[in-house]
């Protein structure tokens, strides 16, 4: 039974951190707290769904599209509504909780609900590890995270476009003098952190359904998992995502799965308590030093 | 236009809320020479330094840089005609070792339009950058996070990141504040060597004497209006000046 709890809460913690990396991605580069995240991941599966169904179109090309579409989607939402309300926290959270709530209000509206609406599995196969039953899917989820997580470090840290989204996040007047665009990269940010969702969307949602109230989760996943990491902290979304999945995997197994959601928000409050900042919050002490 | 002046400005005027940072200000910065810039605290220094650099919109005015209408420009195309300024407030980025600060500004696209695809190894060369500055090669000093780094080495480091952009003119704000004797005394050679490469160079500084040795010509700013220009001697000598000075020790 233990083996069995450590596979997949390994699984759960790689999901977590798929769920979480594109939203802290955007906030820990251009402080934008995107509340439309979670229905862009819901928006890109009904895409991907709809291509498949509606048009005929092939797995691949229609994933691949949805995921183009949804990046592009961030994008503009950042040029047309964002930029107006650039550095206006709470503005922003309203802005982007109001697009996604619409987003997902569309979709019930327009009766998209129901088990039929899911995505298929990339392999119809499934192995026994140590014991256990894991299916390709699941081992994909822990694969393809892993791979987006060394992808991710490697553009942030040995690109330029990756280098000039550091620099903003650190420090933007800094990054200014150096000729970075601000409007631009945050542009790029709100983008990618959107495309990183439809990923996870694609990767997670063959495991169950596509359904407006899936948007509300990811989201309050994502933020939770970010909140406990340190917002804008990718060691942090790693960290966290591992607390958080394997605390909820070994609550199911040892003390019922209606501990779950309990003893998960425990573990956040505690992480809290003794860091407010999150486990790779920021010092703000270095900042005020000078 | 003439060529031999870098930057030209005309009767610019910066107001915040009620508060007049700069007013109706002429001024030009020759090319290849070394202006400094005094007044009193609050006397809209930095101000002229962040119009200039695009970091503040002027209420009114004009600046040219090379003949071009540079006014509204945003701050990150600014840096692309070759103006490259420091910070007062010395704005590092705190988490990255110090080497690593230098690594941003070298993949800049400023650098890049400057010399093109070639840089070789860009760690060799930011250490290059740092050593230039004073950071001692073989030292620990250049691998720590900036945030551990002592004033005296952040002020370098600030120093460093403009020259690494390659610019036609650097701006100083007040890089001698908060060093010591000995720190200013070795820093200065290093704007000298600067100087012999042809760069244009605007120091707004505190530190008179040390300033007065090296500026070709000093300008004095007092409540945002240029109140004297000259050379060391000739704006100390201005009445006005001395009542400026006086006066800001209320
Ligand atoms: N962003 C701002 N908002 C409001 N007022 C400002 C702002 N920046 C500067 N000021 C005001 O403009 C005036 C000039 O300030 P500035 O920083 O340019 O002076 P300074 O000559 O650089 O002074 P110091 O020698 O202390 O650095 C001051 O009265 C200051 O309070
Ligand atoms: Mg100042």
């Amino acid at each position: 039974m233990f083996a069995g709890t450590l596979v997949y809460a390994i699984v759960n913690s790689f999901t977590l951190i798929l769920l979480a990396i594109g939203f802290n991605l955007t906030f820990g580069i251009s402080g934008v707290a995107n509340f439309a995240y979670g229905a862009l991941y819901v928006l890109s599966a009904y895409l991907s769904w709809m291509m498949m169904n509606l048009l005929g179109l092939p797995f691949f090309p229609s994933v691949i599209l949805s995921i183009l579409a949804t990046t592009l989607f961030g994008a503009l939402m950042y040029r047309l509504v964002l930029l107006r309300v650039r550095g206006q926290a709470l503005s922003e959270v309203i802005a982007t909780f109001g697009i996604g709530l619409s987003i997902l209000e569309l979709f019930r509206y327009l009766g998209f609900v129901g088990f039929e609406y899911t995505l298929p599995v990339f392999f119809d196969h499934s192995f026994i590890i140590a014991g256990t039953y894991i299916d390709m899917q699941r081992i994909s989820i822990v694969v393809l995270g892993f791979l987006l997580v060394v992808l991710l470090w490697l553009f942030t840290h040995h690109t330029s476009t990756g280098l000039a989204f550091r620099g903003i996040a650190q420090d933007e007047r800094t990054a200014l003098t150096f000729g970075i665009d601000s409007d631009w990269i945050a542009t790029l940010s709100v983008s990618l952190g959107a495309g990183l969702a439809a990923i996870a969307a694609t990767i997670i949602i063959p495991l169950g359904s596509i359904s407006p109230s899936e948007g509300y989760d990811v989201l309050i996943k994502a933020l939770a998992v970010c909140i406990i990491g340190g917002l804008g902290s990718t060691g942090g979304v790693i960290a966290a995502g591992f607390f958080i999945g394997f605390a909820e995997r070994f609550t199911d197994t040892y003390f019922g799965s209606h501990w779950t959601m309990i003893v998960s928000l425990i573990a956040i409050l505690i992480v809290l308590v003794i860091k407010p900042s999150g486990l790779f919050g920021q010092q703000k002490e270095l900042e005020e030093r000078i | 236009m003439s060529t031999d002046n870098i930057i030209e400005i005309h009767k610019l005027t910066k107001v915040f809320g009620g508060v007049t940072a700069v007013f109706e200000l002429d001024c030009t910065i020759k090319r290849g020479e070394l202006l400094g810039i005094i007044g009193p605290n609050g006397s809209g220094k930095t101000t002229l330094v962040n119009l200039m650099t695009g970091f503040v919109k002027p209420t009114s005015g004009k600046i040219l840089c090379n003949g071009k209408n540079i006014t509204r420009m945003a701050a990150h195309k600014i840096i692309q005609l070759g103006i490259a300024r420091t910070f007062q407030m010395v704005r590092p980025f705190y988490q990255l070792p110090a080497f690593k600060n230098m690594i941003i500004p070298l993949y800049s696209p400023r650098v890049k339009q400057m010399l093109g695809g070639r840089y070789g190894d860009r760690d060799a060369v930011a250490l290059d950058l740092l050593e230039e500055v004073g950071f001692e090669r073989d030292a620990y000093v250049a691998y720590k996070p900036a945030g551990a780094l002592p004033q005296g080495y952040l002020k370098r480091l600030e120093l460093a990141k403009a020259i690494a952009l390659q610019p036609e003119l650097i701006i100083l704000d007040e890089l001698f504040s908060g060093l010591s004797l000995a720190e200013v005394a070795s820093i200065v050679p290093i704007i000298e060597k600067l100087r012999q490469k042809g760069k244009t160079i605007v120091m707004i500084e505190h530190r008179l004497k040390e300033l007065f040795r090296i500026a070709d010509r000093i300008m004095v700013l007092n409540f945002g209006c240029k109140i004297a220009q000259g050379t060391a001697e000739e704006v100390m000598a201005s009445e006005e000046v001395k009542n400026a000075y006086l006066g800001s020790e209320r």
